[in-house]
């Protein structure tokens, strides 16, 4: 889904033009921060690694190369490693100084449960849990999927089914999603 | 061929590639499958496709506050890198004008010290004159002052009528001095010179000059029944004398 505002953002970051973080923060934010959230599992530590992976983005915005990566992937290959790094360097600072509050990690906060995100949500839920787990196993966790088989002691083939099936139901849901979205960006 | 891209697909590296999670090496495996196979390549852009709408349905609000921080704080990088590019314009300024300054300063330091050489060499020459001369008027001193010493006066023949001079021989100290105490002027073309006869030999002791003549007086080898002459020679003095032309002999 190369749309026009992709490049258009593309080709602000290389004029480095701020406008590109703007932009990227009004279409990408609130998807990056899920990212952070995902690995890092609270909300106030997501935003620190949103607010990194930003400044990162900004400053290899020359590395960024179009034939290699959708835009999206490149930002969330980013967020994630940054998000990991964070993990990394809070879990070994140490276990005691930051306390993750563990009715945190679900709960999305007030400001989370928008109109605009019902939707996903609910696409979200179309998707059985047990799906869901194989591809956060793959996408969040960058397991693979000998290691997501091990981990969650599930068999190897049971795991290629799941994550077959489970991705089937995405490009269902992203179907008509892509056109919603590439008609939104068409108004804009 | 198909078998190997069934296995390339099935080992999870084009997953790993696509979190950014491989290694250099791997990387390069991957965008080769990539170039090389459609249908590794329509698998990629499905997982892209997957990924993002998967990540969307977990977004988060991002509030708008953390976007003014993010915003704020790359505006500061960006002033501080321009601040840093000023700063090291500066800086670079200040190295060329050192090192000019350098340059100049080492140029300067070069010449005094040629310069000092040359003082350096200045004096010596002079010492060496003075001390030469030194030498000479304390060999005068002794030979005017030793009661041995004998004097000669000189008068010039036909052609110099004029001339007078002295000889002050002192054979003890074996040393000979004429003082020339009047020398008829010359035609601008003429000199006067002086030689002496030592074995059977002229020597050429040189030009007299009339101007200076008169105070000083002028050494001459000491030799046994030595003659000395004056000649007139042409200007600048001649190689050896000019027989007709002599004025004077001083025998001693």
């Amino acid at each position: 889904m190369s749309t026009l505002l992709e490049k258009h953002i593309v080709e602000l970051l290389q004029e480095r033009d701020e406008k590109a973080i703007s932009l990227l923060y009004e279409h990408y934010g609130d998807t990056l921060l899920g990212v952070a959230n995902k690995v890092v599992r609270n909300e106030e530590l997501a935003q620190d690694v949103l607010q990194e992976s930003f400044i990162k983005i900004w400053k290899k915005s020359d590395s960024y190369d179009s034939s290699k990566a959708k835009l999206f992937t490149w930002l969330f290959r980013i967020t994630r490693n940054t998000a990991i790094d964070k993990l990394r360097s809070v879990n070994t600072k140490s276990d005691k100084e930051i306390q993750i509050d563990v009715s945190d990690v679900y709960n999305l906060g007030v400001n989370s449960i928008r109109p605009e995100f019902m939707d996903v949500r609910e696409n979200l839920e179309k998707i059985e849990t047990k799906y869901q787990i194989v591809l956060d196993a793959l996408f969040f966790e960058g397991m693979t999927q000998q290691e997501a088989s091990d981990e969650l002691n599930i068999p190897l083939g049971t795991i290629k089914s799941r994550l077959k099936i489970g991705l089937r139901e995405l490009k269902k849901i992203y179907g008509p999603t892509m056109l919603l979205l590439l008609s939104i960006n068409l108004i804009s | 061929m198909k078998e190997k891209i069934k296995l390339f697909l099935d080992s999870d590296l084009l997953e790993s590639y696509l979190l950014g999670a491989t290694t250099t090496e791997e990387t390069l495996q991957v965008e080769r499958y990539l170039s090389m196979y459609p249908e590794v390549r329509k698998t990629y852009e499905e997982l892209q496709d997957n990924l993002e709408t998967y990540a969307k349905m977990h977004a988060v609000k991002a509030p708008e506050a953390l976007k003014e921080r993010i915003l704020s704080s790359i505006n500061k990088e960006s002033n501080f890198k321009r601040n840093f590019y000023r700063m090291a314009v500066a800086a670079s300024f200040a190295v060329l004008i050192s090192a000019g300054a350098s340059y100049f300063f080492w140029d300067q330091n070069q010449s005094l010290q040629a310069e000092n050489s040359i003082v350096n060499n200045k004096i010596d020459d002079l010492e060496e004159t003075m001390r030469a001369q030194l030498e000479d008027v304390r060999n005068q001193f002794i030979v005017l002052q030793n009661p041995e010493t004998k004097k000669y006066t000189v008068k010039g023949n036909r052609k110099a009528q004029e001339l007078k001079a002295v000889a002050y021989i002192n054979p003890v100290k074996r040393l000979s001095y004429l003082n020339v105490s009047k020398l008829p002027h010359l035609p601008k073309d003429q000199c006067y010179q002086m030689w002496t006869e030592v074995n059977g030999e002229m020597l050429n002791l040189g030009i007299i000059k009339e101007a200076d003549s008169q105070e000083k007086l002028l050494a001459l080898p000491y030799a046994e029944d030595a003659v000395s002459y004056i000649t007139i020679e042409p200007k600048g003095g001649n190689q050896s004398p000019s027989v007709e032309n002599i004025v004077a002999n001083i025998a001693y």
